[in-house]
Formats: structure tokens, sequence, C-alpha cells
């Protein structure tokens, strides 16, 4: 089945492409303006706002509060996961709370954020934060409870003392795991991001996107989504490429 | 199991008084540390209107016999079960599709692996414009959060059908539908389940933000409108509603793994 050449499989990739980018053409010129805008038109409006900076200045802010909220969230995150990991108590009592946490639809306490911290940049980091640090914290955990009691036998028996079991064992142990909380969290985080654009003070890229649906500028919206997209896709691919980095002595058999 | 229930057995159990390592008690210990941690915080430095603890059970049951906040949590609960049934129908034939004829994956993959990576949030406004300022959105969004998720697991399913499965039902001369529902379809529900359990959790905060975005009438907007007019108490009840809901499609979704599916622990 998977014998197909390459070169087939390659023409017909690009064949679905170039058949995507002609039906956005031809959709643009037969539906009303407000609806859909050609590529041509897209790409356009792309252009203009790459020329006059604005497109760089509001990725900038986006990314900035993107990047605040993420660096905050895994600082937070890995290491109370580990600290929870060691401490078995405290596990045990805190798990459940965390895995409800991790549940919790974020965006519901947006409303709350906004009429307890008003407008600025803390309450839209503050989202993108709660977005992100429940799969890094709650996939450490997971990570850190299984361990397995051999390794830390193996370290005690040779006298290992709390320090070096952390860096040697517990630590290299649970990274690929906290990896994959990461990978979640770069997802979820550019969710948060848009939403705390959108809903609290409108700032960057999100901006961007309200105005053009509340001009009818639908070329400019779709120039927005569009970088949007491409950069969900650029961060879903650093995310993979990371957990692949940290997975390698994940497999590993005793 | 048993040893939990012994354990709580024996933390019930009077004259020893409570064992502190045993799991339940700890839980339960930590759920009230948190309550008043929660309670004194707001008390000590937030304004009045904020919830806590108290105030929130105060309200909770009057909130949860209203008629109306009945009815938004059902408007909104119902958009997202039908809007997870469209796209588990149309998210499961597209990903099979994908996964088991090579052209078609070609064909799509960019298409599906980059809106499944775009956050639902930033199309909203087109889908406003689209559909309207009413539930048709909501139902849009709920689906458009939901369907890639799906469609992904679904289509990592069906290529991950192991080859000798096929190659048994090739050699009793199996119709390619009877080997599609009686070898793919089983062998890939397991990541058929983790992508409707993906998608659930997508759907139900596409919901919520679409209630934001358009103002109708659901769980979303009663948190707004409430958090708006300073009414956090009964606001977060909302919240309540929505985690729980969450959580029980989640273990409703383990429980039919676990009880319907005994082939899944095998992998």
């Amino acid at each position: 089945m998977n014998q197909a050449p390459a070169r087939f499989r390659r023409v017909t990739i690009a064949a679905s492409l170039v058949l995507g980018a002609i039906i956005w053409q031809v959709a643009g010129w037969y539906t009303s303006n407000a609806f859909w805008a050609p590529l041509s038109a897209t790409l356009a409006s792309l252009a203009e706002v790459v020329r006059t900076g604005v497109l760089l200045r509001q990725a900038v802010s986006s990314f900035e509060l993107y990047l605040a909220g993420l660096v905050v969230a895994v600082a937070v995150g890995a290491p109370l996961g580990l600290l929870l990991a060691r401490v078995r108590w405290l596990r045990v009592a805190l798990e459940d709370y965390i895995l409800m946490l991790y549940a919790t639809p974020m965006v519901a306490l947006i409303p709350f954020i906004l009429s307890i911290m008003g407008f600025g940049f803390a309450p839209k980091m503050l989202v993108v934060f709660l977005f992100a640090v429940f799969p890094v914290l709650y996939n450490t955990i997971e990570g850190a409870r299984s361990v397995r009691p051999e390794l830390v036998e193996v370290a005690k028996s040779f006298r290992s003392g709390e320090w070096r079991l952390w860096c040697d064992v517990l630590i290299p142990y649970t990274l690929p795991f906290t990896m994959t909380g990461v990978r979640q969290a770069i997802a979820r985080g550019l969710v948060g991001m848009v939403a705390a654009e959108f809903f609290l003070s409108p700032s960057g890229l999100g901006q961007m996107i309200m105005m053009g649906s509340q001009n009818f500028d639908t070329a400019g919206m779709l120039a927005a989504i569009l970088i949007i997209v491409l950069r969900g896709v650029g961060r879903m691919d650093l995310g993979r490429h990371l957990e692949g980095r940290f997975a390698r002595w994940r497999s590993y058999s005793p | 199991m048993s040893a939990a229930e012994s354990l709580a057995v024996q933390a019930t159990t009077p004259g020893r008084g409570l064992t502190l390592d045993s799991p339940l008690v700890l839980k339960a210990i930590a759920g009230v540390v948190l309550l008043v941690l929660w309670e004194g915080v707001v008390r000590l430095w937030a304004p009045a209107y904020v919830a806590r603890p108290t105030g929130i059970a105060r309200v909770f049951v009057g909130v949860m016999t209203n008629a109306q906040f009945l009815a938004d949590a059902g408007a909104t609960l119902g958009a997202v079960a039908l809007g997870l049934a469209i796209s588990l129908v149309g998210g499961t034939a597209v990903g099979f599709a994908m996964g088991r004829v090579a052209p078609v994956e070609w064909g799509l993959r960019y298409y599906v692996n980059s809106l499944f990576a775009t956050p639902m949030v930033a199309i909203l406004p087109l889908l406003a414009l689209w559909f309207g300022y009413n539930g048709d959105t909501r139902l849009a969004v709920v689906i458009f959060a939901s369907f890639f998720s799906i469609a992904i697991n679904a289509a990592d399913g069906a290529r991950s059908v192991p080859i000798e499965f096929l190659e048994v039902a090739r050699s009793f001369r199996a119709r390619p539908l009877a080997t599609l529902a009686d070898v793919v379809v089983p062998a890939s529900l397991p990541y058929l389940i983790a992508g409707v359990r993906l998608g659930a959790g997508r759907a139900l905060v596409g919901a919520v933000v679409a209630e934001f975005f358009v103002s109708i009438p659901g769980l979303g907007y009663y948190i707004l409108y409430h958090s708006r007019t300073f009414r956090h108490d009964e606001a977060f009840v909302g919240v309540i509603v929505l985690v729980a809901a969450g959580v029980a499609f989640d273990a409703l979704t383990r429980w039919l793994t676990r009880r319907y599916l005994p082939w899944h622990r095998r992998q």
C-alpha cells in the first residue's frame, strides 16, 4: 500500500495545495466580500501589514505575552511536579485536585479575571499561564509517579544523597514526561493567548482579527488568521521536536 | 481498591484516631485546607464580590434549581453533545479514509494538521460572520473544535491496524466493507476514544468561547453576565457545572473503554 512511487506522492500533495489555493481564490470571487476574501486580496493585505510594520509590532506583542505566560508556567509546573513526585503524601493529597483543574475549561475563568484584575498585561499573562501550567504539572507528576522504585533503591544502596538522587535519577527520568506536558502547553497557551487578546484588553494578533471582523475587512482578518495558523503549526512541530529529543532515553528497557 | 477501602475503614475506627497516611483522609484534609485558604485569601485581600466557598455554597442550591440556569446549561451541553456527534461521524469517516487510502492522506494531511493546530478562538469572528450571531455559530465552533482531533486520531488508529489482522482478513476473502467493520474499526477504537476525549474538552471550551463572543444564552454567557454584574458566586456555579460535565464525560468514556473494549489494555 505504501509502495507507491515517491513522485506520485509529491504530486498529490502539491496538487492538493494548489487546489486549495484555487478554491480559496474562486470562493472569494463568488461570495460577498464580508464573508470571504480571495487569496490574492488576503496576500495583498498581508503584504500591506508587513510593509507598514503593523504585523511585526502586533506579532511581537502577542509573542511577548505568550512567551511570558509559557515560561512562568514551565518554571512553576515542572519544579512543583517534581516536588509532588518526591513527597508522596503531598502528591496523594493534591493529585485529584490538580486533575480537576487540568480538566477545567480555563476560558470560563476569563470573565472573573477581567472583573478582578481589569485590563493590562498581568491578567492576560495569567490567562496564558492558567492554560499552560496544568498540562506541565500533570504530566510531570504522571512521569514521576512511574519512576521505577528499583532505580531509587539502587541509588540509595550506593548511599546517594538527596541532591544526587534528584540530579541523576528523578529529573532525567521525569523530563521526557514534562516535555509531553510542554508540548500540550505550547498548543493550549496559544489558545489562551488569542482568548486573552479577544476578551481582555485587545492587543496583538487577536486585535488584528477582531478589527478585521468589526470593519468587515475580511482580507485583513484572514491574513491575521493565516499567521496564527502558521504559528500554530510551527509550534506543534517545535513541541514534537522537543518531545522527541527528550524521549530518546525514555524508551529503554530495564 | 480494597486497600483503599480497608484504609478508609481503618481511618474511621475509633480509638486509634485518624491515620494520616490513608489516601482518603489526606485528600479530604487537602480539600478542606484548599477551601479554607481560598476563603481566607478572598476575605482578607479581595473585594467583597469575589467568589468564595461560603458564598458559593449559599447560592448553589438556588442557582441549580433555577429554571433559567438549567435551560442555559441544557443549551450549552446539548450543543456540545450534538456537535461532538457530528464530529464523531464526519471525523471518523475522514480519518479512516486518511488512514487507509494513501492519496487521501497526502491530499488532506496539511489541511487537517494545520486546522488541528489552529486555536478555534482565532476563527471565531469568521464563523460568527458566516453563521450569524445565534446558536448556529456555537454549533459550528464546537464542530470545528472537535472534528480535527477525532479525524487525526482515527487516522492514526486506522494506520496502526496490525498488518497480520489485515492479511488474515484477506486470506479469508473478506470483502473490503467487512474488513472495515470487523477489523479496522475495532482495532482503531482505542485511538478513536482518545480522540473523542480530547475533542470533548476542546468542544466544551469552544462552546463557552462562542457564547462569550456572540452573546447567546448558555453556561458561558451566564458566567460572563454574572461576573460582569459582580455576582461572582452565582457565576462560579456555572464553572462548577462545566467542570462537572467535563469530568463526567471523561469518567464515562473511561468506563465504557474498560467495559466494552477489553483489548484496549493490551497495547
